[in-house]
């Protein structure tokens, strides 16, 4: 079995000569030598000083992806809706089915009445109702992360009325106004609002269409 | 010269290389995810952060590239099963038994979509089953097959996509809690393959 090479550091560099990296370096060679790893022979063949370049590297490239990929997205939830539905307006979407699903892996065991917010022509007043476990009514940044969430309680019919308003000092001045709605701040400018009802059967489903068909979102002046 | 050339020629390796690791590396997180970010109960794997605000990164990412809405709920999770309970993918050219036994949340949901998260136009115009509308066995047991063609009993269509995901929706909150602080000890359905053509 081949060993590390003994040079770490370039022999033309006498200036770092002395550094204590250099002599960590060494340690850390001698370490290894001892363990006599046995890794293949192409990534002998390419040195430790280049693996541990490209490892850090691509450990850099490896978050800041991460990071950005949901600003990256092309396709989040609400740029697969935008053309499908009207700004500002809730719309009850009939039951999901093959053909005729808003999203994919969406519920087919749920009701929903969605609203695609902007608030760039001012903030939008929503109301719903809550009606029992298994609804909810949440609100939904551009990129799907969920910033509000009213869950259903058994037995418990709940009715919301938020003020979804932008964030930074436009909204801040907004805030501050006496609202009769909860102001709620949007990180992002674009969202959706979501009402979701349990499809229990066929009983209930008349029931449940009519509270979605209740819900409304509308836009207000700033 | 030469040292210029040398360290040329190993950018010109070593940065692509280093950038496809890295993007292939974050893809696999976001996509596949790992025990930083999912559970995994048998074959049922689900983003326990999804939907909520200290979502770490590689969920946030995840949600945004998947068009997922999910809901942050203490009472609400959502699991996918792009497998069987043996390790095997799933497809329609197979028949699946998934057994629910001694699996009693509130509610639950199960439906059927295709690889790409469409659901699979069939005759019956079924997509899945919930605790209300699945039939139980005479020993309590909930068994629902999963198969192209017709069966007796809870049967749910696979269609003629080839690969199949499964998509299991608990609505219970002990559950939520189990799954949120990893004691996830209560066992989910199995799914077992009973035949392929």
């Amino acid at each position: 079995m081949k060993r590390w090479p003994i040079e770490l550091w370039p022999a033309r560099l006498p200036r770092v000569q002395q550094l204590p990296v250099r002599l960590w370096l060494k340690q850390a060679q001698a370490l290894l030598m001892r363990l006599r790893l046995p890794l293949p022979q192409w990534l002998r063949r390419l040195g430790w000083r280049r693996i541990t370049a490209v490892v850090l590297l691509a450990g850099i490239v490896h978050i800041c992806a991460t990071l950005a990929a949901p600003m990256l997205s092309s396709r989040h939830a609400y740029l697969l809706v935008r053309d499908k539905l009207p700004a500002n307006r809730m719309v009850v979407l009939p039951p999901q089915s093959p053909g005729n699903q808003l999203l994919p892996y969406v519920s087919p065991h749920m009701l929903y009445a969605v609203c695609r917010y902007d608030l760039s022509g001012g903030p939008v007043i929503v109301t719903a109702t809550v009606a029992d476990a298994g609804w909810a009514l949440s609100l939904h940044a551009a990129q799907g992360d969920n910033f509000y969430v009213m869950p259903g309680q058994p037995l418990r019919r709940t009715d919301v009325s938020l003020l979804v308003i932008p964030s930074g000092p436009e909204g801040a001045l907004i805030q501050k106004r006496d609202t009769a709605e909860t102001p709620i701040v949007s990180p992002t400018p674009e969202g959706l609002i979501v009402l979701r009802a349990p499809l229990r059967g066929l009983a209930w489903s008349a029931e449940a269409d009519a509270v979605l068909q209740r819900a409304t979102c509308t836009q207000v002046r700033p | 010269m030469r040292l210029l050339r040398k360290v040329l020629v190993n950018l010109a390796v070593l940065v692509p290389a280093a950038a496809l690791l890295g993007l292939g590396t974050a893809w696999y997180m976001i996509q596949a995810g790992s025990r930083l970010s999912t559970r995994t109960v048998g074959p049922w794997v689900t983003w326990s952060a999804a939907g909520r605000s200290d979502a770490d990164p590689y969920t946030r990412a995840h949600v945004a590239w998947n068009a997922m809405l999910p809901v942050s709920s203490t009472s609400e999770l959502s699991f996918r099963a792009k497998t069987d309970s043996s390790g095997s993918r799933l497809t329609s050219a197979c028949d699946y038994a998934i057994v629910m036994e001694e699996f009693e949340p509130a509610w639950w949901g199960l439906a059927v979509f295709d690889g790409d998260g469409k659901l699979i136009a069939n005759p019956a115009e079924r997509h899945g089953f919930t605790s209300s509308t699945a039939m139980r066995e005479p020993d309590g047991r909930t068994v629902i097959i999963l198969a192209r063609d017709a069966r007796p009993g809870n049967w749910l269509p696979s269609g003629r996509s080839n690969r199949v995901v499964l998509v299991l929706t608990v609505q219970d909150s002990s559950w939520a809690a189990a799954i949120h602080d990893g004691s996830a000890a209560k066992a989910l359905p199995e799914v077992v393959r009973t035949g392929c053509r």
